[in-house]
């Protein structure tokens, strides 16, 4: 008995990468309340909300303060001067869109008061330390989104 | 409200590994396990399902799923049916879930289960589904998900108590000396603390043997008021206290990334509720998804001061004959890590050592009351369960 011959069915040999894994969030102002964030960085400026109420800096940025529930908020510059408090290196195990970075290094950097995570850029684990100086850096993508990273100062 | 008082009366679960089945082949091979080792308990009996199960919609790509198990279960649920996500403690949060029906009087017969299939064909897509854990578009953006998170908790656990790479890989020589008996493991093998230093480097300081696998797995336990329980064993397990806490959720927003605060306060309602203190505990399954991770659990439990987590592992205080026995199962670097199904595969595992099933290596002779811990996410969360004989 030969064998059996089907119908093929055809699927798309390459498909675009569905949106839920850029990982990059949209930014415009069709697409979040917080777009100002985005152009505030298109603008080379780091900075987050800050109630006008009851004066809390939140991060990340929201459109509600969830300590008195208003919704007036100030945008505050963070500046570009941080300074490294923990980092490592991925080098397996990244997630797709990041695959041919590895290996690369992240962080958390404190600056403006708070305690946020970043790819740390240009450099290797082994030339880094707990307490380096660093200083902002600005990536876009492609279609002209943007995101914050930092580099040693 | 007066609630009542919540039994363990069986429990069933798969091999954990990386299996050659389907999520659902999973599911149906634990809830025959399951109904298999329980007495007086068909699924028609069951009126309570919940199911916790971390990413079905990314690993299997399907949504929906308690439905889906209480078909494959022959289960037809007339008080609750759920499913509980809560990423490596969606299997406690099932068994809490389960515990509130029966303790309330809406459920006699509740079925507390878990499942994760996490082995895909491309292992890319599956280290992606787990960089939704942390808050993905300010964290999950820097390619942070678990093992760079706890690689820079245990750098700076480093940095400010001298913790050691060594004394975290003890963890993992501890927990695979147990998994070494325990047939279910995924890893059921002994490792030195040279093959943990020599394997590979995952987001130093953390190697591949400081990691819980990705595994899969599948488990269910059956909960009834305690009134009821001889009916369905001679050896019942009684839960007898719970303690939860969630603090923050983006790292900005943690209390601390080397002082586990919700975690002291999950253990002190958890004491609280079940009216113990820590030196009753004879038996602690502890979240050891990383080494770095049991050594701060020690910390914060209270077994030892702050900081000296490392020489407690060190001194062998966390082995059986110890100051506590500490992962007697093998944990889940030993033992794997199906997320939904692990707090589960604690449960069975604390039963069958009250009831003095497991082998003698691994046993802790004469326990009367355990612990089990899940924590999930960067750590912001801590989940606890009391369990006596």
């Amino acid at each position: 008995m030969g064998k059996a011959e089907f119908d093929k069915v055809k699927r798309p040999e390459t498909i675009k990468l569905p949106f839920m894994l850029d990982f990059y969030p949209l930014e415009d102002s069709k697409t979040t309340q917080i777009s100002q964030f985005f152009q505030n960085l298109k603008q080379g400026k780091l900075t987050t909300t800050k109630c006008a109420k009851c004066a809390q800096l939140l991060w990340p940025p929201r459109i509600v303060c969830p300590n008195c529930f208003s919704n007036e908020f100030e945008w505050v510059d963070l500046g570009s001067d941080g300074e490294l408090y923990a980092f490592t290196e991925i080098r397996i195990g990244a997630p797709l869109g990041f695959v041919q970075d590895m290996p690369f290094c992240v962080g958390l950097v404190k600056i403006g008061g708070l305690l946020i995570s970043s790819r740390i850029d240009n450099t290797k684990f082994d030339q880094l330390k707990i307490g380096d100086k660093l200083q902002l850096k600005i990536v876009e993508l492609e279609d002209g989104r943007v995101f914050y990273r930092f580099t040693k100062a | 409200m007066k609630m009542r008082k919540v039994a363990v009366v069986a429990g069933g679960a798969t091999r954990c590994g990386r299996r050659e089945a389907s999520w659902r082949d999973l599911v149906q091979e634990a809830g025959k396990n399951l109904f298999e080792n329980a007495h007086n308990v068909t699924p028609k009996d069951v009126d309570s399902l919940i199911v916790g199960a971390a990413e079905p919609e990314r690993f299997v790509f399907q949504a929906h799923v308690a439905p889906m198990v209480a078909e494959y279960l022959g289960i037809a649920p007339r008080k609750v049916l759920a499913r509980t996500e809560l990423m490596c403690a969606s299997g406690q949060a099932a068994i809490r879930y389960a515990w509130a029906c029966v303790a309330s009087g809406l459920s006699e017969v509740a079925v507390a289960f878990g499942v994760e299939k996490m082995y895909m064909p491309d292992m890319v897509e599956a280290q992606t589904n787990m960089s939704c854990v942390l808050d993905r578009e300010w964290d999950g953006i820097n390619a942070l998900s678990a093992p760079p998170f706890f690689a820079m908790t245990a750098q700076r656990h480093m940095h400010e108590f001298g913790t050691t790479e060594e004394q975290m890989a003890q963890v993992c020589v501890k927990n695979h000396h147990y998994s070494s008996m325990n047939p279910w493991a995924q890893f059921p093998k002994e490792v030195t603390v040279q093959d943990v230093l020599k394997s590979l480097m995952v987001a130093p300081p953390l190697k591949l043997l400081d990691c819980s696998g990705i595994t899969d797995g599948a488990a269910g336990v059956v909960l009834v008021p305690a009134e009821n329980a001889r009916k369905y064993t001679d050896t019942p397990m009684y839960l007898v206290g719970s303690g939860q806490a969630s603090i923050g959720n983006n790292l900005n927003n943690l209390v601390s990334l080397t002082e586990w605060v919700p975690l002291k306060l999950a253990v002190e309602e958890a004491f609280k509720t079940a009216n113990i203190t820590l030196s009753d505990i004879d038996i602690a399954e502890l979240h050891d998804c990383f080494t770095i991770s049991e050594i701060m659990e020690y910390e914060a439990f209270g077994w030892c001061e702050k900081g000296k987590g490392g020489k407690f592992i060190e001194e062998g205080q966390s082995y059986i004959g110890g100051r506590v026995a500490v992962n007697p199962r093998g944990g889940l670097l030993g033992c794997g890590h199906p997320l939904g199904a692990t707090a589960i595969l604690q449960a069975i595992d604390i039963l069958q050592q009250l009831r003095g099933e497991v082998p003698k290596g691994r046993y802790v002779e004469g326990a009367e009351i355990a612990v089990t811990h899940n924590l999930s996410g960067p750590a912001n969360v801590h989940s606890i369960l009391v369990y006596s004989r």
